[in-house]
């Protein structure tokens, strides 16, 4: 059973529905990042598919308001010809916009372009008892009332559904080009500080196995092959049976790229960043990436994998646990939306 | 507001109770003492009961707890620079002054990231850490006296936001103690850590949802080159339409900044910095990066300037002649004393592409109203920064005042703008609140600020409307499934 509103009072009044007969929702946009949190009995799937429009988009603002149902590469083709991008979002094949904010699925060009949640303004999100809450605003600064938009970002579907919101953009920069150098671990993060030290706002700086990666944006004359790296393809995404975003203070991405390398994990760590997503087989490799991430007081979490991989996708909850749970309770009273999904205490 | 003096002040038994965790010297209940925490940077003035000084997380988070048992309310406080009321005291409640936790606790230069409490001072930390080339990139005006604790209640703003992001985008973590004295670390330097975002959440909730203690800020390496620009113009349509099309023409400055001749005089009086005080408007624009990328950016801002009429453009030749022109624009609110005793100053953002209409309006309500105001503000943004001259003692001017600012709200809010940008909603902009948000958008603000303080004692009555409450919460999380968090 399926259901694909084309309206924010559509998705009220399913949701109200759902509260009064206390049946469980499960929001999706293009699925591609379904695999995240602990399976759960997902209940009603509710599509954003039939929320695409593109409310307004006045490229002087270098900002744009649409519903959350649009797929970010038709977002990004509309932009381009504008001159104009949406730096932060890690768009994959179908991704809808909405799905890349509930889920904070954060790009690779982090280093410069900062987390995809600094890039919402405004948000509407249908609570799970069918309210329309409205929060943020449209204009690129703004501090009135609470950040509710930074709560949604990551919220996984289960304050609410996002419906609608305005982002931030940013001219597309004139020129932009990757450079890669193959070298031992100890060479490579030589060039990374080097690199950094040298180069005014890179956009990233990867690590992979055997292989460094750079990312320039900026000027033309300024998006040379930095000294030590020649032109390069953008590195491949990590493939894997599961895939776990190891989170550790950037001054420890050194270190966990030398034990991913000893153990012979396919991985890309984001230098500066903190950010180390890496492929496991098994439950038990997410264990020694827990280990490993615990051990420099980061967190492991399975953000794609098969059930077998997400019987504890999370780890050791968060402060603020009590915070949260009152927080939810707000939003979604009957606890209807995507209940379990955000679950995971041993 | 209290005005008179129905004060509910917490009572002798608790002051000595506030003594015995802080000793008799940190805790300050004499007249005169709380007349001085009565008051923020703002026009707004409320009843404080008493103050108390604590140093350490310890003894914040035993204030707390103690504030709790005797239901009292709670003020935290900063360095009182704030501009809508938000460390105003309203009806006699405690101020938790954490001006004496100004210790910079560490320095991480590979992050590179800074660990502050919260009662060291904006430039202070910046000054800190020029020897390694970084520096705090938020910078509001009053940077040289505001506290980084402040600045993370009000979610800070400041010129150069307008490409590096305003305080959120800086805060890596933040310690706060809840209204029980629990002591919570939101946020981290591992990036994405599992959960809701309460750090992002928590920044910018002006003192109601906790007390920070301890902050983590990120630190931003000094651009290798830097370019200020100066453009005058005889008309403030041509500037605003300068700012306007650098804007849509694939540029994000450092900075744009803005002021109109009420404000260049007044600031030129004060700082001598040899700004044109016959322009009607002025353009401040910064560039920063590679030498290359200043210099295509310069040459267009140049050409946009032209093509709108600019009288002159002064480029800063040296290190002194830029920081003479960026103390003329960050003095101008110190410069206003030299128009009238008092200003009430505003802080609403419009579309960029509204900047010019807006202006023009806030001319005509000015005149309406036989007021003076002058502008200074983010132009690069649309963060308005109005400044309504005038003088507290008389009457039906500060009355005018008032109309007058609720008017250039009311024209901001008709253009698609917010209420604040960087200032804060407070008391000050609290009432105007459901010209933006609807009954319901409000109370789901209400009930996220409550999942935080169910009892609402934490700086109560500020950022929303009086009365605002949240009728969802109170009783257990429904069927929630063992073991799951949320």
């Amino acid at each position: 059973m399926g259901l694909t509103p084309t309206t924010a009072d559509e998705v009220a009044d399913a949701l109200r529905a759902a509260t009064a007969e206390h049946r469980h929702v499960t929001t999706t946009g293009g699925g591609t990042r379904s695999r995240n949190g602990r399976p759960a009995d997902p209940g009603v799937i509710l599509s954003t598919a039939g929320l695409r429009q593109v409310i307004e988009h006045t490229p002087a603002e270098l900002t744009v308001t649409l519903e959350a149902g649009l797929p970010a590469t038709e977002l990004a083709e509309r932009l381009a010809a504008a001159g104009q991008w949406w730096p932060q979002a890690d768009v994959r094949p179908g991704s809808t916009v909405g799905g890349i904010l509930a889920t904070a699925a954060s790009g690779r060009g982090r280093l410069r372009h900062g987390p995809v949640r600094d890039s919402l303004l405004e948000v509407v999100l249908v609570t799970g008892d069918g309210r329309i809450v409205k929060a943020g605003g449209r204009t690129v600064k703004g501090v009135a009332g609470y950040d509710i938009p930074r709560l949604a970002v990551g919220s996984l579907g289960t304050l609410g559904v996002i419906t609608q919101v305005t982002l931030k953009l940013w001219p597309k920069p004139p020129a932009r080009g990757w450079f890669a150098m193959e070298g031992s671990l100890d060479e490579r993060m030589a060039v990374a500080e080097r690199i950094r030290g040298e180069q005014w706002r890179p956009a990233a700086i990867l690590l992979a196995p055997g292989r460094l990666s750079i990312d320039l944006v900026g000027a033309t004359a300024d998006v040379t092959a930095p000294a030590g790296t020649s032109p390069a393809d953008p590195p491949p995404e990590v493939t894997g049976r599961g895939l776990v975003d190891v989170g550790v203070a950037p001054v420890a991405v050194a270190s966990v790229a030398r034990e991913l390398e000893r153990l012979g994990r396919d991985y890309i760590a984001e230098f500066g960043v903190g950010r180390c997503r890496v492929a496991i087989d098994t439950a038990a490799d997410l264990d020694t990436l827990r280990a490993l991430a615990h051990a420099h007081d980061g967190h492991a979490v399975v953000i794609d994998g098969p059930d077998d991989l997400r019987t504890d996708p999370w780890g050791t909850p968060p402060p603020g646990l009590a915070i949260m749970r009152r927080i939810k309770q707000a939003f979604d009273p009957a606890g209807v939306l995507n209940p379990g999904r955000f679950i995971g205490v041993r | 507001m209290a005005t008179d003096a129905q004060i509910t002040a917490p009572g002798t038994a608790a002051a000595e109770q506030f003594r015995a965790i802080l000793g008799a010297d940190r805790v300050l209940d004499h007249s005169l003492e709380r007349g001085i925490y009565a008051r923020d940077g703002s026009i707004q003035r409320g009843e404080c009961g008493l103050v108390v000084l604590p140093e350490t997380t310890a003894e914040v988070s035993a204030c707390m707890r103690l504030a709790n048992d005797l239901e009292l309310m709670v003020v935290p406080r900063g360095s009182g620079t704030g501009l809508a009321g938000a460390a105003v005291p309203l009806d006699g409640a405690v101020v938790i002054s954490l001006a004496r936790m100004r210790r910079i606790i560490e320095i991480d230069e590979h992050t590179p990231c800074a660990w502050v409490e919260p009662g060291v001072l904006n430039l202070d930390l910046t000054n800190h850490v020029r020897h390694l080339g970084l520096h705090y990139a938020p910078d509001p005006s009053s940077q040289q006296a505001c506290s980084i604790g402040g600045n993370v209640g009000t979610n800070a703003g400041g010129p150069h936001c307008l490409s590096y992001g305003v305080t959120a985008q800086h805060v890596l973590a933040v310690e706060v103690v809840l209204y029980d004295g629990e002591v919570v670390m939101l946020g981290g330097l591992a990036p994405d850590a599992p959960g809701y975002d309460l750090r992002g959440l928590f920044v910018g909730s002006e003192g109601t949802m906790g007390i920070t203690t301890r902050i983590c800020v990120r630190l931003t390496a000094n651009p290798p080159a830097v370019r200020t620009m100066l453009l005058d113009f005889s008309t403030v349509a041509d500037g605003g339409e300068t700012v306007s099309e650098i804007i849509a023409s694939g540029v994000v400055p450092a900075a744009i900044e803005m002021m109109d001749q009420g404000m260049i005089r007044a600031a030129e009086a004060f700082t001598h910095a040899g700004m044109p005080t016959d322009a009607a408007a002025i353009v401040l624009v910064e560039v920063d990066g590679t030498q290359t990328q200043i210099a295509e950016e310069a040459a267009l801002v140049e050409r946009v300037a032209r093509a709108h009429n600019v009288r002159t453009v002064r480029i800063a030749q040296n290190e002194a002649e830029r920081d003479l022109l960026w103390k003329a624009r960050k003095s101008a609110f110190g410069a206003m004393a030299r128009i009238a005793p008092n200003y009430y100053l505003h802080d609403c953002v419009v579309p960029r592409t509204r900047l010019v209409e807006v202006l023009d309006e806030i001319a005509a309500i000015g005149t309406r109203h036989e007021l003076v105001i002058v502008n200074v503000f983010h132009a690069g943004d649309g963060n308005l920064h109005p400044l309504i001259a005038f003088d507290r003692r008389d009457v039906a001017q500060t009355e005018r005042v008032m109309q007058a600012g609720e008017e250039i709200i009311r024209k901001c809010v008709a253009v698609g703008g917010v209420l604040t940008g960087e200032h804060g909603v407070g008391i000050e902009k609290r009432d105007f609140m459901p010209l933006t948000f609807s009954a319901v958008d409000l109370e789901a603000q209400a009930c996220t600020r409550a999942a935080f303080d169910p009892a609402g004692r934490i700086n109560p009555d500020k950022v929303l409307p009086r009365g605002s409450r949240c009728g969802e919460l109170g009783g257990d999380i429904a069927a929630l499934p063992e073991g799951a968090w949320v």
